[in-house]
C-alpha cells in the first residue's frame, strides 16, 4: 500500500474513532454520570405516585347498629386534551350531571387537562356516565374516588359522634377523639402512564397497601338513646327551656349508654348549625347542681363518723343564721335524721353536717366524689368544673357548697357521683368507646377503669335508702315514681348564675338525679332542665325534671327488660303535665 | 526450477456449514427477538386484565358500600319511625306465649301475674 493511501485511511478511521469516542463518552455521561438526574425526569414524565385512599372506620353502637359510615361518591372531572367532540361530550354528561350544557361546554373549550365538572357525585350517576361515554366511543371525561361521611341517624346523638371537616379530618365528638383510629392510612403506587394517560400495569413500581380505619365499637345504646331524646325533645318543646341536657350511665362499668342536649344539630350538615346547638353541654357546661349535691355531704359525714343513722340534727325551723346571713329551708323543720335530711332536702341540716365534718374534709370528699377534675371521657371539651379549696372559701361556702351552691359541675360529674352511690362506693372513669375493632376481626377491648374507692359500700347503701325514700309518698320527687319498681334520686333547684355576677332571680336549673332498681341498680339517669319556661310555683326539679326522668325510666325498664318487683300503684298527672294540658286546651 | 501456485481460476466454493450456521444464528436471534415481542406483548394484555379486574372489583366494592350506606340510611330509628308515622310498616305487639325467655321472669307478688310498667302521664 502507498503511504499517503494509509495515511488517508489512518486519519478516516482516527476521525471516526473520535467520533465514536465523543458519543460513547456522551453516552457514559448520560447513563452514568448523570443517571440520577435524568431518571428523576423520565419519572417525573411518566411515572406518578398514586394514592390509595384508606376507607374511614364506621363507628357503631353496642348492639352494632351503625351510626355513621361512608358514602362513596365520585368527583367528575375532564382533560380537555383528550376531547375530540366538545358538544357530544358536553350533551351527555350534561343530561347526567344536571348541568347546563354550554357550561360544561365552556369549561372543556379551555383546553385544561384537569377541570372539575362536578364533586359529590353519586356512585351510580358516576357509572351510567362512564357507559354510556364508553357506548358512544369518547373520551375525556374521568371520576376520582372520594366518599362522604354519613350519620343514618341524622341528628341522634350528633353531639357524640361529632362530624369532619372538608379534610376529612374530625373536628367535634368521637369523629376527633377517635380520629387517629378511624383515619386508617393511606397507601400508594407508583405507575407509569402511556401517552393516552392510561396505566402500563407491567411497570408498576413500589406499592403499599392501605391501612383502613378501625371500627369503634360505642357504649352507646341506640334503644336507650332513641327512649331520651324523645323525652327531651318532648320537654324542650313543650317547655321552651334554654336547654335540657340527660344522661344514662351504666353504674357498675361507668358505660356511657345514651347522652343527649337540647339544642343541637344535625352532623350530615354541620354547616347550616349554630355553635349553641354544637356544644355536647353534658361536659361543657358548669352548673351549680342544687340539691343534688346533698349526696356528698351525706355520705362525707357518715364515712368520717361525724353523724350515723341515728344523728339528729337540729335544722333550726327553717332559718339558720350563719356568718351574718339567714339560710333558709323550704319548710320549718325541728330534730331531723341524716335520712330525713336527704328525703326532705334540708339546706340547713346538709349545712350542719359540713360544719361538722370542717372545710377541709368536705372539700376532700367534694373531690373525691370526681368533682373539680376531668373524669377522661374520650370526648373533646370535658371541663373540670369548679371547686375552689377551702383557702379561697368565704364564711358562707361551707353552707352553701352542701346544698350545691359556690360550686360548679358537669352533668356528666353528677351522673358519674350519684353512681357511686349507686354502685356501692366506686367512682368508674366515664367510659363511651366499648372496643375499637380492625377490619381482620382483632377486638381490642377498652376495660371499664375504677377511678378511685370513695366511700365503704355500707356507706353507699345507707344513703342510697335514704334516696329511695326521696320518691315515696313525703319525699321531694314522687314525680320520679316508676310503676312496678323502686326508685332512688335526688331532686335539684338550683338559681342560675347571672353573667354580671350573684344569681338571676326567677330563673332556675331544675335536675333530678336517679337509679333504678334500688335492689341491684342498672342505670342511673341526669335530666336537667335549664330556665323553663313554666309558671315558677312548678320550675322544681320534683316537678319538672322528675316526671321526665320517670317517663325515660319506665320505658328504659321495658327495653332493658327489667322485671317489676314492686306492687302495682296508681300514678298520678304530674302538675307540669296538666298545667301544659290546660294551656292547651284554652288556646 | 521454477515452481509457483496459482490459485485455482473458480475457486468459490459454497459453504453449507456456514451458511447453516449463520441462518440457524439469525433465525434464533429472530426467534427469540419475536418471543420477546409476543411476551411483552402478553405481558401487556394481561396487565391490561389486571387494570380491568381491578376496576370491577372496586366498581364492586364502591357499589357495596352505596348498598351498605343505604341499608343504613334505610334501617336507621329516625327512618323506620317515619315509616311507623306515614303507616308503611307497624309495629305489631307480640303475644306472650310467642316469646320463648331463657331465664323465665319472676312473677311479681300477690296476684302472680307479670306486670308491665306504664306512667305515660305526658300530654300528647
Amino acid at each position: 500500500m502507498r503511504r499517503p493511501e494509509a495515511i488517508r485511511i489512518a486519519i478516516a478511521c482516527a476521525l471516526a474513532a473520535i467520533v465514536f469516542t465523543i458519543f460513547s463518552a456522551r453516552l457514559v455521561h448520560l447513563h452514568v454520570t448523570k443517571h440520577d438526574k435524568y431518571a428523576r425526569l423520565a419519572a417525573q414524565k411518566h411515572s406518578m405516585r398514586q394514592p390509595i385512599h384508606a376507607e374511614r372506620g364506621r363507628i357503631v353502637d353496642c348492639n352494632g347498629e351503625v351510626l355513621a359510615t361512608n358514602l362513596p361518591v365520585r368527583t367528575v372531572f375532564a382533560d380537555a386534551s383528550h376531547i375530540k367532540d366538545p358538544n357530544a361530550v358536553a350533551r351527555i354528561v350534561a343530561a347526567h350531571l344536571g348541568i347546563v350544557e354550554t357550561e360544561i361546554r365552556q369549561k372543556i373549550e379551555s383546553g385544561k387537562k384537569y377541570v372539575v365538572l362536578k364533586r359529590l357525585v353519586p356512585a351510580e350517576v358516576a357509572a351510567a356516565l362512564h357507559r354510556e361515554m364508553q357506548e358512544q366511543k369518547l373520551r375525556g371525561i374521568y371520576f376520582e374516588h372520594d366518599s362522604i361521611r354519613t350519620y343514618p341517624n341524622g341528628r341522634m346523638l350528633g353531639h357524640v359522634l361529632g362530624f369532619l371537616d372538608h379534610k376529612r379530618k374530625g373536628i367535634q365528638g368521637i369523629e376527633r377523639t377517635m380520629n387517629s383510629e378511624l383515619a386508617g392510612r393511606d397507601g400508594y403506587r407508583y405507575t407509569e402512564r402511556d401517552r393516552t394517560g392510561r396505566e402500563i400495569v407491567l411497570y408498576r413500581g413500589i406499592e403499599e397497601d392501605p391501612v383502613h380505619g378501625k371500627t369503634i365499637r360505642l357504649t352507646i345504646d341506640m334503644g336507650l338513646q332513641a327512649i331520651l331524646e324523645e323525652e327531651i325533645d318532648a320537654t324542650y318543646r313543650d317547655l321552651k327551656p334554654e336547654t335540657v341536657n340527660a344522661i344514662i350511665v351504666d353504674p357498675h362499668t361507668g358505660d356511657i349508654l345514651a347522652m343527649a342536649s337540647r339544642p343541637c344539630f344535625d352532623p350530615n350538615e354541620p354547616g347550616k348549625a349554630l355553635p349553641e346547638q354544637m356544644k355536647n353541654r353534658s361536659i361543657i357546661d358548669m352548673v351549680e347542681p342544687g340539691s343534688t349535691f346533698k349526696i356528698v355531704v351525706a355520705a362525707g359525714a357518715l364515712n368520717e363518723g361525724k353523724v350515723d343513722e341515728k344523728t339528729m340534727i337540729f335544722c333550726e325551723n327553717g332559718r339558720f343564721a350563719y356568718g351574718g346571713r339567714t339560710l333558709k329551708d323550704h319548710h320549718g323543720y325541728g330534730q331531723m335524721s341524716v335520712h330525713d335530711i336527704l328525703v326532705k332536702s334540708s339546706n340547713i341540716g346538709s349545712a350542719k353536717m359540713a360544719l361538722l365534718m370542717g372545710g377541709d374534709k368536705f372539700h376532700e370528699y367534694v373531690r373525691r366524689f370526681g368533682f373539680g377534675e376531668r373524669l377522661g371521657i374520650q370526648l373533646p371539651g370535658e371541663i373540670p368544673g369548679l371547686v375552689h379549696p377551702p383557702s379561697r372559701w368565704d364564711k358562707l361556702t361551707i353552707t352553701r357548697m352542701p346544698m350545691g351552691h359556690s360550686v360548679a359541675v358537669t352533668p356528666l360529674q353528677m351522673a358519674m357521683g350519684m353512681s357511686v352511690i349507686a354502685n356501692g362506693g366506686r367512682l368508674m372513669a366515664p367510659r363511651i368507646v366499648k372496643s375499637i375493632e380492625t377490619k381482620d376481626g382483632s377486638i381490642a377491648e377498652n376495660e371499664p377503669r375504677l377511678i378511685r374507692e370513695v366511700v365503704p359500700e355500707k356507706t353507699a347503701r345507707f344513703v342510697g335508702g335514704a334516696l329511695a325514700a326521696v320518691t315515696q309518698p313525703g319525699g321531694t320527687a314522687t314525680y320520679a315514681r316508676v310503676n312496678g319498681f323502686l326508685v332512688a334520686g335526688k331532686t335539684g333547684t338550683a338559681e342560675k348564675v347571672s353573667p354580671a355576677g350573684g344569681y338571676a332571680k326567677g330563673k332556675y336549673v331544675v335536675s333530678f338525679l336517679g337509679y333504678m332498681p334500688v335492689e341491684n341498680p342498672r342505670f342511673v339517669c341526669l335530666v336537667m332542665v335549664d330556665e323553663a319556661k313554666i309558671a315558677s310555683n312548678l320550675n322544681y326539679g320534683g316537678l319538672v325534671a322528675a316526671p321526665v326522668f320517670s317517663r325515660i325510666a319506665e320505658k328504659a325498664a321495658r327495653h332493658l327488660d327489667l322485671v317489676p318487683t314492686e306492687p302495682s300503684i296508681t300514678l298520678q298527672q304530674d302538675p307540669v303535665a296538666a298545667a301544659l294540658a290546660n294551656k292547651e286546651r284554652n288556646n | 526450477m521454477n515452481i509457483s501456485i496459482q490459485p485455482p481460476a473458480h475457486n468459490n466454493p459454497v459453504h453449507l456449514g456456514k451458511i447453516l450456521r449463520i441462518s440457524f444464528l439469525i433465525t434464533l436471534l429472530l426467534a427469540i427477538g419475536l418471543g420477546f415481542v409476543y411476551l411483552k406483548n402478553r405481558q401487556f394484555g394481561l396487565g391490561e386484565q389486571i387494570r380491568q379486574t381491578e376496576r370491577e372489583i372496586r366498581q364492586v366494592r364502591s357499589e357495596n358500600e352505596v348498598l351498605l350506606a343505604r341499608l343504613a340510611g334505610l334501617s336507621s330509628r329516625p327512618a323506620l319511625q317515619k315509616r311507623i308515622a306515614d303507616g308503611f310498616i307497624a309495629v305489631v305487639q307480640i303475644s306472650s306465649d310467642k316469646i320463648a325467655r331463657l331465664t323465665p321472669p319472676a312473677q311479681a307478688v300477690d296476684d302472680g301475674g307479670l306486670r308491665t310498667v306504664f306512667n305515660d302521664s305526658r300530654p300528647q
